[in-house]
């Protein structure tokens, strides 16, 4: 029995090989980037998932109403951990955790290692499994733990163990000893290092200098809550230890007008479970979880094999009503509705077994694009966790079930005669089927929609003036071993020989994200006439204004001839609104108690922050005690590559031993929309891929429609139909369907769309064209699918198709 | 007594009046006899011989096959009897275009769950006495008009039947292939297998045993 069944199977599959090749290409292309698409999503997803005390650790942020409203910051003073543990019942273990790159040496090798500080109970809290050295403690005060990655990175084949390298700190090398080898982290880990120190081994400026301050924020703070202990139990139970320790901001915030939030609290301190952590942004005035993203991309594979499977279904169901008297003739045989059911079903999984095993070759030749292409390190082994891969088998069953089983299941029930004498009731069949295309073509025109949305948004998001010149400022980091002020006027002597160079000026703060991926902000609050006013600060060098191009509304710049400039700033159009002056020149404000600035100049806003922030106010400072981390160099519009040589020629001279991670500010801005690109990319290749598999379905059921017309195409054309009465004919119907489907779709890709667009402060404005453009690219490729059949059948001679019948 | 027909009545409503199939049909079958419905097109031959077959239902009336009443029994139940006791022959032969001669035959054996080796013998036995072993991997296509019919035959005695249903079975053949065709129904009739036909044709008519008249889905006694 299930012999004669294979047989029949795939004698049916080789007679019609159009519909079985052409259901093959689209299944597998649907499971083969199916496949991929979700590895990404699920890898993305299981980020920090691999620790064992999953589920009771916590980062914490605190929320602190402002004037103008609450503002989150996961940054903590230096002494607030060991006090809320010691202070707020329920921690189990608490850590403080600091980032850096900073140079080790050992030996004549120095390098610059992707580094962290903590506390020792970080490794109580979070399983970073130790292989050898020291297990109790890995990190005690002068040790460093080193993964296995960065142990042969230094040492090569040596024995990393007991032996000592130096860290530049406070200016001065200072030796190391390596206590302990760690394992290499999964990939989905949010927290990275290849070497990580004992926190009170921080530099002074960072550690010592605030052990005591309550007012210094500088990291975010990890903790372990007891069992038992709800995280809102806690967070509740923190308020009185916030009022103890934060009174002065507290009083502040309440003199300047802030309203407390919803449980009278002006700062509240908040738990984050850090599975969360990756999917959210702590700084945001309000914290949300956002995976928006990678369910957005889970939901594309989705879509893609439902439109494969529609494909699927539709052309089985058309393609049944070719073997209705197979069907008929078994029934008068004896056979019964489940063996048919299965005989039909058996089918499908034939067809759906064959397509797996090429999707999945597919997807694994094209692993490696699709990781350069997402920046993705995600691999099906990654995600291959046992769960998943039960879940991917239960789900490649229900698909088969539903896509294979409905046509089986609407051939099976078949009445005998009906089906013996080649009738098929087709009215009810063909609301199916309509209604899948329709559904199919939403599909389609959902996500065109959205690609036309995300790609405007994004090149809204290059092209947008942002109040400086990105195209011909080259940037790039000061790292070095000397000291960077004698590096950066070495540059500056080297650089100021050289056509094409226009000007060099440094700042503490990088724009936009530079090549060896440092970012910070430093914002201050001091008080201004009896309030707190609030700026981002930024340290500059002379010429920081005019090496961007911004441009000076008011006053002056920095200036070499002014001794006084060290007591002069330079502020940004929020700022003048932030101290609420009509004369910003004549702003003198008091910091620490002592210093008495003067603000000189006034430039126009410009965005230094990502465009989801609207531009806040910003004041340039200039202190020659201040180190510089970052330079500009802005060099002539033509020939940009020459120059970029030219400046990295500069620095090889000037700074042999490091590497120059230098890149134009266009660069370093397109290197911050890597969530926009890679989202666009995907909703784009989803969108294609939609739409080639619709007209794949599309195409096939035009040939079967045809195909059923035949006869009634030949009368027409006895009667004195034209060619092109036919084919609008044969086209009218389709047409119709996804128009109603271009009706259904629009409304949803404009609420998804502009939701979306709700994010960024700097977008585009939706408007009508952009969906009617992609409901006339659906049509348009739609029809021209159709066209190929039904041209050929309004052409052929009808007498032909008249002697078929 | 094979079966018994008492007062069938089948009706399709049209425009809201009853257009009668089958109006008032009595017919008593003894076993081994050769029936022979005649009539002209839409009297209503294949209607009646779909009602004996089991495929077709009736609105009024009694149909008792082998003593058990055919009308009153579930799905599953007739769907057994007749997979049991009865065999079909079509005019368009209604071969599976897909399967080979031999897997043609071989079919019904496989929805009666027949063991492997007992198939293979009664396949066997099958295509030896229709002089069609030279042509068992064959398709249909590949065969006349009055082979891919004897094929037909072939798959309906297989399951060994008591009763075969053949409608109109020579309607697509010449006259020499129906010739051949039944010759060989008589053949089988005198084996002892109670044969029903359907025919327009008189010459086929007198190989039958008895004859009964249709006209507009009525016994026609003129």
């Amino acid at each position: 029995m299930f012999r004669n069944y294979f047989k029949i199977a795939l004698r049916n599959l080789w007679k019609d090989k159009t519909f079985t090749v052409l259901n093959i290409i689209g299944l597998t292309t649907a499971f083969g980037i199916a496949f991929l698409l979700s590895t990404y999503a699920l890898f993305e997803l299981s980020y920090d998932k691999f620790h064992e005390n999953k589920g009771s650790i916590y980062q914490i942020y605190t929320t602190s109403q402002a004037p103008k409203g609450p503002e989150s910051s996961d940054a903590n003073p230096i002494p607030f951990a060991a006090a809320l543990k010691s202070e707020v019942p329920g921690v189990k273990k608490i850590t403080r955790y600091a980032t850096g790159g900073p140079l080790l040496t050992y030996k004549d090798k120095t390098l610059s290692i992707g580094s962290s500080w903590a506390d020792p109970e970080f490794f109580e809290i979070f399983s970073f499994p130790i292989l050898k050295g020291n297990k109790k403690n890995p990190i005690e005060r002068s040790t460093v733990a080193l993964t296995e990655e960065t142990a042969k990175k230094i040492f090569g084949k040596e024995k990393a163990i007991g032996k000592t390298i130096s860290i530049k700190r406070d200016g001065k090398e200072t030796p190391v000893t390596v206590s302990a080898i760690l394992k290499d982290f999964p990939e989905a880990s949010s927290l990275r290092f290849g070497a990580i120190f004992n926190f009170m081994d921080l530099p002074d400026s960072f550690y010592k200098s605030k052990k005591d301050r309550w007012d210094a924020h500088n990291h975010p703070v990890y903790l372990q809550l007891e069992e038992g202990t709800s995280p809102e139990k806690f967070e509740k139970s923190t308020q009185e230890f916030s009022t103890l320790h934060f009174t002065n901001d507290i009083t502040n915030a309440k003199r300047d007008g802030a309203k407390p939030n919803a449980e009278g609290q002006y700062r509240q301190i908040h738990l984050l479970p850090f599975e969360d952590v990756s999917f959210t942004d702590l700084n945001a005035a309000e914290v949300t979880v956002s995976i928006t993203l990678q369910y957005v991309i889970l939901g594309i594979a989705l879509l893609i094999l439902f439109i494969a499977s529609i494909n699927f279904i539709n052309m089985s169901i058309a393609k049944g009503a070719q073997r209705l008297r197979e069907i008929g003739m078994r029934k008068t045989l004896g056979a019964g509705k489940t063996q048919l059911f299965f005989q039909f079903w058996g089918e499908s999984i034939l067809i759906f077994s064959v397509a797996v095993i090429l999707g999945a070759f597919l997807a694994f030749s094209l692993l490696n694009s699709f990781q350069t292409l997402f920046h993705t390190n995600a691999s099906f082994e990654l995600v291959a966790t046992p769960t998943i891969i039960i879940g991917l088998i239960i789900s490649l069953l229900l698909i088969t079930l539903i896509a294979g089983g409905y046509p089986a299941f609407l051939m099976s029930k078949l009445g005998t005669l009906h089906a013996l004498k080649g009738k098929l009731e087709t009215s009810g069949r063909n609301r199916v089927r309509n209604a899948l295309i329709v559904v199919q073509f939403g599909i389609a025109i959902l996500l065109i929609s959205s690609t036309l949305v995300l790609r405007e948004q994004l090149n809204y998001m290059r092209n947008k003036d942002l109040g400086f010149n990105k195209e011909q400022v080259i940037a790039f980091p000061l790292k070095t071993k000397k000291n960077r002020k004698q590096l950066l006027k070495l540059m500056r002597d080297e650089l100021s020989r050289k056509p094409n160079i226009l000007s060099v000026t440094a700042s503490n703060n990088i724009l936009g994200l530079g090549k060896d991926g440092s970012t910070s902000t430093s914002v201050m609050g001091f008080e201004y006439k009896g309030r707190e006013v609030k700026t981002n600060l930024l340290f500059v060098d002379y010429d920081y204004p005019q090496t961007l191009d911004m441009s000076l509304l008011q006053g002056r710049s920095f200036k070499r001839e002014y001794a006084a400039d060290s007591l002069s700033v330079v502020i940004n159009e929020a700022m003048v609104k932030e101290f609420g002056e009509k004369d910003p020149l004549n702003i003198r404000f008091v910091i620490n108690d002592s210093l008495q600035f003067s603000v000189i100049g006034v430039v126009k806003d410009y965005n230094f922050q990502s465009m989801n922030k609207s531009i806040e106010p910003m004041s340039f400072f200039m202190n020659s005690k201040k180190p510089m981390y970052h330079a500009y160099v802005k060099v002539a519009p033509d020939n940009l590559s020459q120059s970029f040589n030219t400046v990295k020629a500069a620095w090889d001279k000037v700074e042999p031993d490091t590497e120059f991670l230098g890149s134009f500010l266009d660069d370093n801005i397109e290197r911050t929309l890597v969530k926009e690109r890679t989202m666009t990319t995907m909703i784009s290749s989803g969108s294609i891929l939609a739409i080639i598999l619709s007209c794949i379905g599309l195409f096939a059921i035009s040939l079967l429609v045809v195909s059923q017309r035949q006869k009634e195409i030949g009368i027409r054309k006895v009667v004195g139909a034209s060619v092109s009465t036919i084919t609008l004919l044969l086209t009218k119907d389709f047409l119709k369907l996804i128009g109603i489907a271009f009706i259904i779709a629009t409304p949803i890709a404009w609420y998804a769309t502009s939701q979306w667009l709700q994010d960024y402060v700097y977008r585009i404005n939706l408007t009508i064209w952009t969906f009617l453009m992609a409901g006339t690219i659906a049509l348009l490729i739609a029809v021209f699918t159709i066209s190929f059949r039904t041209i050929q059948a309004a052409i052929k001679n009808p007498v032909e198709s008249l002697k078929a019948e | 007594m094979l079966l018994e027909l008492n007062h069938i009545y089948k009706w399709v409503t049209q425009g809201g009046r009853r257009v009668f199939l089958l109006n008032d049909i009595s017919l008593k079958v003894e076993e081994g006899e050769f029936i022979t419905i005649m009539g002209p097109s839409g009297s209503g031959k294949s209607t009646l011989l779909n009602v004996i077959g089991m495929l077709d239902g009736f609105q009024e009336g009694e149909y008792a096959f082998l003593e058990e009443s055919v009308h009153t029994m579930k799905e599953k139940h007739r769907s057994k009897l007749y997979k049991e006791y009865i065999g079909f022959v079509f005019q368009a032969y209604h071969l599976i275009d897909e399967l080979t001669v031999y897997e043609n035959i071989e079919t019904p054996l496989l929805y009666k769950n027949v063991k492997s080796a007992e198939r293979k013998a009664l396949v066997a036995d099958m295509l030896d006495r229709f002089n069609m072993v030279g042509k068992k991997d064959l398709f249909p296509s590949q065969l006349s008009g009055g082979q891919q019919q004897l094929v037909g035959v072939a798959r309906a005695l297989i399951a060994k039947p008591k009763l075969i249903l053949a409608d109109e079975p020579t309607g697509n053949l010449n006259s020499k292939q129906s010739e051949e065709i039944m010759k060989l129904f008589k053949e089988l009739n005198e084996e002892g297998v109670t044969i029903i036909q359907a025919t327009h044709s008189e010459a086929n008519a007198a190989y039958g045993s008895r004859i009964l008249h249709l006209l507009d889905g009525r016994r026609d006694r003129k």
